[in-house]
């Protein structure tokens, strides 16, 4: 495998950018896949708690507990997703030099994770305030709701804030056409969040 | 795949940084993975120091049937630090942080791992979670074991949740050492280095990392949960919330058996280099060690529930559990025969890093066989929570990792300071060592199959010449460990001059000087075969230069 890529290596270094830049974004592109890799277990423990718990014979939801709003979960949902969206076609435009149009898109994600994080607020102080259903007072249906629905929301809000350095360094130049690795972490970080949320919203608001 | 491999590139195999100057950033805060691997091992063994004072204090208890030399709580908070310890601070971090930095980026001819300064970060994550540790001390350390099951742990005193704290932290460092050694060895081999060519330690750390990375983030989970109950009084593990005990053994365990492979695929690494280097003869069964690994790494996820047959799981669960269990013996048996078959008619030299890994065979061997006793429901129903359980477990953790941690010790020391280690104090270190941990642990046998409890600060009269026997041994034990600091601080001033290569051996790392330049190599070298061919010549080029004065040729991958 290694030999193989000996005449490989030796042609990509004679384009724009050179082989340290292509070797180094090899390594933090794989590290950085084995890092949301090793996120995802996390979020997986917490979802295997959550599904044994539900499932050790209480009744769901448990005595008291309205179910959850749907509705609202699903247009805030919307929301998420199209932001998934709109950073798709952000980095796309970077890598075909449309500079302005991808700021644009950019900003379009961090106002809809922005505009995701207020619903969750919103749902929040609904249930919180109106159903008093709380963190610790709620058994294991606060528990594991608001802890894994926070878990996500911490990991929007650090995308947000990520994006936001993003756009800024893009701004002021960082990243060229061809050298653009933070954009695609970025990007894909924000995609591992969409689909995270896939599977929290299926399993606490559909199941 | 391996992108090390460009010839004239300036790509990161060209890539030679200069060296920093100041003490502060070659020493302290080095992004070296040699210096980081050696900072790993002195601070490992700093901590296994702490925890074998702690043993000895519950040996010492032990002497008598009455105890009266700690207090029950003492004592229970005793031998869940020495657990603690052992596990995440000294056997884990000595095989994967210290002998895994120290040895692999060499072996793969790599100039560093992929990312230096995460590398760095790693490290310093280690130390500051050792202290938090033993800071649980100060406010009532946790007593549930180093299992610490709900609902003792949630009822424990205030230093559980520092407790918790402090393995999270371990864990985080841990995780990222996984994710770092897996993008090095994946991407970063010299040119020549197919997977099939390389050598076996770096087989051990490539099953390691993947469980660092993913067992780990688990612990993490289990670890969150169970600080977020006691601190929030979320519940999680509570039954009178609704919550479940039975989960935190789930989640511990999904970690933790992976974890007991973190702690021995190293160690067979470590071995199935010392044993061929040292019967002068090629390893038998290359690829069957290498795959065997990455069986046993895969198989160790379906397991884990093999701790849990007395916690009141289906009977339908249990079955596949004991079964997959008994199936993971098979790559690990493999092994076994594959190092015997490596020794027979060599031509053996009796280091005592050979004696060492001789001595492991024997021990692994053992605790092996008692594991698959403890597998089988109708034993394990027995016995659970007797001291066939710690003798089973010491068998494998100290007869096993901790054999081969001495083993890598006598065999890379020499790479690390230049100096040869004592072969005269290494050998009473071998033989004290030995025979004292045989007299501590296997008289735990007979005593669990006769009943005696795990945990209890006292016990029963009868049992009280055994572990009079057992405590006296431990102290030979410990004059063993002794003699080896002794050894380290004597050899490394007064130690033979070891020169590039004082074991005739036949890895990357063993052909550039002893301690090797920051940058490792002058020029990557080219590969062409598997190390351990002790008939051929070597199989690499471009090592020319390695131990001449030439200077490396460092303008290539300026920018
Ligand atoms: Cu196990």
């Amino acid at each position: 495998m290694a030999v193989a890529s000996i005449t490989q290596g030796g042609h990509d270094s004679h384009g724009e950018i050179d082989q340290l830049y292509i070797e180094t974004r090899e390594l933090r592109l794989q590290g950085f896949l084995l890092f949301l890799v090793s996120d995802c277990v996390l979020f997986s423990s917490f979802i295997f708690a959550y599904l044994y718990l539900r499932n050790s014979g209480q009744g769901w939801p448990p005595a008291g507990i309205n179910r959850l709003d749907v509705a609202f979960a699903a247009v805030n949902s919307v929301v998420l997703f199209g932001s998934g969206a709109t950073m798709h076609y952000a980095l796309e435009n970077w890598k075909h030099g449309n500079f302005m149009k991808f700021a644009w898109m950019l900003i379009f994600t961090i106002v809809l994770g922005v505009g995701f994080l207020c619903g969750q607020g919103y749902e929040y102080t609904n249930l919180i305030f109106h159903d008093h259903v709380s963190w610790w007072g709620s058994g294991i249906f606060g528990a594991s709701f608001f802890t894994l629905t926070g878990m996500h929301g911490f990991h929007v809000f650090v995308g947000v804030c990520y994006l936001t350095v993003l756009l800024l360094q893009s701004a002021g130049g960082v990243y060229t056409k061809d050298k653009y690795f933070g954009l695609t972490a970025g990007t894909l970080y924000w995609h591992f969040v969409d689909v995270i949320w896939v599977v929290l919203f299926s399993i606490f608001y559909l199941l | 795949m391996a992108i090390a491999a460009a010839p004239h590139g300036g790509g990161i195999a060209d890539h030679i940084h200069p060296e920093p100057q100041s003490f502060v950033r070659r020493y302290v805060f080095s992004i070296d993975h040699k210096i980081i691997g050696i900072q790993y091992i002195i601070t490992g063994f700093v901590f296994f120091v702490l925890a074998g004072l702690l043993a000895e204090t519950i040996r010492i208890q032990l002497m008598h049937a009455n105890g009266g030399f700690v207090s029950p709580q003492t004592y229970n908070e005793v031998y869940s630090i020495h657990g603690s310890t052992m596990v995440w601070l000294v056997v884990i971090p000595l095989l994967t942080g210290g002998f895994g930095n120290l040895v692999f980026p060499l072996q793969i001819g790599a100039r560093d791992v992929a990312f230096p300064w995460l590398n760095m970060l790693s490290y310093w994550i280690f130390p500051i979670a050792g202290l938090m540790l033993f800071s649980s001390f100060l406010m009532g350390a946790p007593t549930a074991g180093w299992t610490e099951y709900p609902p003792i742990s949630l009822e424990g005193q205030a230093g559980t949740s520092m407790w918790a704290a402090a393995i999270f932290l371990v864990g985080v460092s841990s995780t990222l050492t996984g994710i770092n050694f897996v993008v090095t060895i994946m991407k970063m081999r010299a040119p020549g280095m197919t997977f099939t060519r390389m050598p076996l330690f770096c087989w051990g750390q490539f099953a390691t990392a993947p469980l660092l990375m993913i067992a780990t983030t688990a612990l993490a989970a289990a670890l969150a949960a169970l600080f977020m109950e006691r601190q929030f009084g979320v519940p999680f593990f509570d039954p009178t919330k609704g919550g479940s005990p039975v989960l935190w053994q789930h989640m511990f365990w999904f970690y933790s058996h992976p974890a007991v492979y973190i702690m021995i695929l190293p160690a067979f690494g470590i071995v199935s280099e010392v044993l061929p280097t040292f019967s002068r003869k090629p390893i038998f069964g290359y690829k069957l060690i290498a795959f065997s690994s990455m069986a046993i790494a895969l198989a160790g996820f379906m397991v884990w529930a093999h701790h849990m047959f007395t916690s009141g799981l289906a009977p339908y669960l249990q079955l596949p559990f004991m079964v997959i269990t008994f199936v993971i013996a098979v790559p690990t048996g493999i092994k076994i025969f594959s190092w015997t078959a490596t020794l027979w008619g060599g031509k053996i030299h009796y280091t005592t890093a050979m004696l060492f890994a001789m001595g492991f065979l024997v021990l692994f061997t053992l605790g092996g066989i008692t594991g698959i006793f403890l597998a089988a429901i109708p034993f394990d129903l027995h016995l659970h929570g007797t001291y066939f359980v710690v003798a089973h477990f010491h068998y494998v953790l100290v007869g096993g990792s901790l054999m081969g941690i001495f083993s890598g010790m006598y065999y890379w020391f020499p790479k690390m300071s230049g100096r040869l280690l004592s072969e005269k104090l290494g050998k009473w270190h071998f033989w004290l060592f030995f025979i004292g941990f045989n007299g501590t642990f296997l008289p735990m046998h007979w005593l669990g199959l006769e009943g005696m409890p795990r945990w209890v600060s006292t016990y029963d009269p009868q049992f009280q010449f055994w572990n009079q026997f057992a405590s006296i041994s431990s102290f030979v034990m410990t004059a063993g460990i002794l003699l080896f600091f002794a050894n380290i601080l004597y050899s490394i001033r007064f130690g033979k001059v070891a020169g590039a290569n004082p074991w005739g051996a036949r890895t990357l790392e063993w052909q550039i000087p002893s301690p090797p330049h920051y940058y490792n190599f002058k020029h990557i070298p080219t590969v062409y075969g598997l190390p351990y061919d002790f008939s051929q010549p070597l199989p690499y080029r471009g090592l020319e230069d390695e131990l001449n004065d030439t200077p490396p040729p460092v303008a290539a991958g300026a920018h």
